[in-house]
């Protein structure tokens, strides 16, 4: 039984000891969550200058003025059930596959709007950080998504054959 | 028993190994994984970033105490605890039917699913075995 309480003992020792580790590396990420940064997402947006959510009103505006090219995060099979007419899939969830070729074509300077289902959906940022980190520097999140856009009763495209 | 010496090496180098590697990704990109923790939707902002700042040192440490050979079963039984952990955790979101990034190894993560648990529980058996390994026997391995 002195084994078993010397193992636990060992175990707590190296959980104390990572505490004070992690405490000690990462001080100044902590400093700054003290100071209130990080409440409402960890994403920096000074990290990502040139990525800004958008709402609606103005995710509709440039979809109508056809200057910018849209892009929906969400797998391929919801991609296919129905999308922003014009949106182009780049499936981000669990990591996401590779930006397509064609996509990283695009001007730099150019317009992207990227979104996803809605709600506290992750993967249209995900997309925007990526999107970020291959030199695009105008992307739009759309954080309502899909469910805003159809929602709002605003038309939309899918593949042939699906309902 | 020296062939069981072997494999008990080897056991903690590839457990330790991994658990170095898992937590060393995370540590490089605090904020990435303090998000991947939020979309679980478990716990709120200010307990995702405290697991997201101490959790990738619990993997390195224990890992390494692993893989060094001191404290090894203390060692083994955190990383047998994180694992439980991990593979209830994962249960439990696919029951919620949550589409989320595992957050298992930084941006080389895949979805959370089946394929996470059945590695976890592969992790899980080495570390169970390392941790209820008798040691103090006579003949028994001394890994």
């Amino acid at each position: 039984m002195s084994d078993a309480g010397k193992v636990l003992r060992q175990a707590l020792a190296i959980g104390a000891l990572s505490l004070v580790v992690a405490a000690a590396v990462h001080l100044p990420l902590i400093k700054r969550f003290a100071r209130g940064e990080f409440r409402d997402s960890f994403f920096r947006a000074a990290d990502y200058p040139g990525v800004r959510l958008i709402a609606l009103e103005e995710t509709e505006e440039l979809w109508a003025g056809g200057a910018a090219v849209f892009l929906d995060a969400r797998a391929a099979g919801l991609f296919g059930r129905g999308r922003v007419p014009g949106a182009r899939n780049v499936p981000s969830a669990g990591g996401g596959e590779e930006v397509p070729e064609e996509v990283l074509a695009l001007p730099k300077d150019g317009t992207l709007v990227v979104y996803c289902e809605g709600g506290d959906c992750q993967s249209s940022l995900a997309l925007a950080r990526r999107l970020h980190d291959e030199g695009f520097r105008d992307i739009r999140v759309f954080g309502g998504g899909w469910a805003e856009w159809t929602g709002a009763g605003l038309p939309l495209e899918k593949d042939d054959g699906q309902e | 028993m020296a062939r069981n010496k072997t494999v008990f090496l080897v056991f903690r180098l590839v457990l330790g190994g991994l658990f170095i590697y898992a937590g060393a990704v995370k540590v490089l990109d605090p904020l990435g994984f303090a998000q991947d923790i939020r979309n679980y939707r478990l716990v709120g902002q200010t307990l995702s970033f405290v697991a997201a700042v101490v959790l990738p040192w619990l993997e390195i440490l224990a890992g390494a105490f692993l893989v060094a050979g001191v404290w090894k079963r203390g060692a083994a039984l955190l990383i047998s605890g994180l694992l439980v952990f991990f593979i209830v955790l994962t249960l439990v979101t696919m029951a919620r039917g949550l589409d989320v990034d595992c957050g298992c190894f930084g941006s080389l993560s895949r979805k959370s699913g089946w394929g996470v648990i059945v590695e976890d529980l592969g992790m899980l058996a080495i570390g169970l075995t390392l941790l209820l390994a008798p040691t103090k026997l006579p003949h028994a391995p001394d890994y």
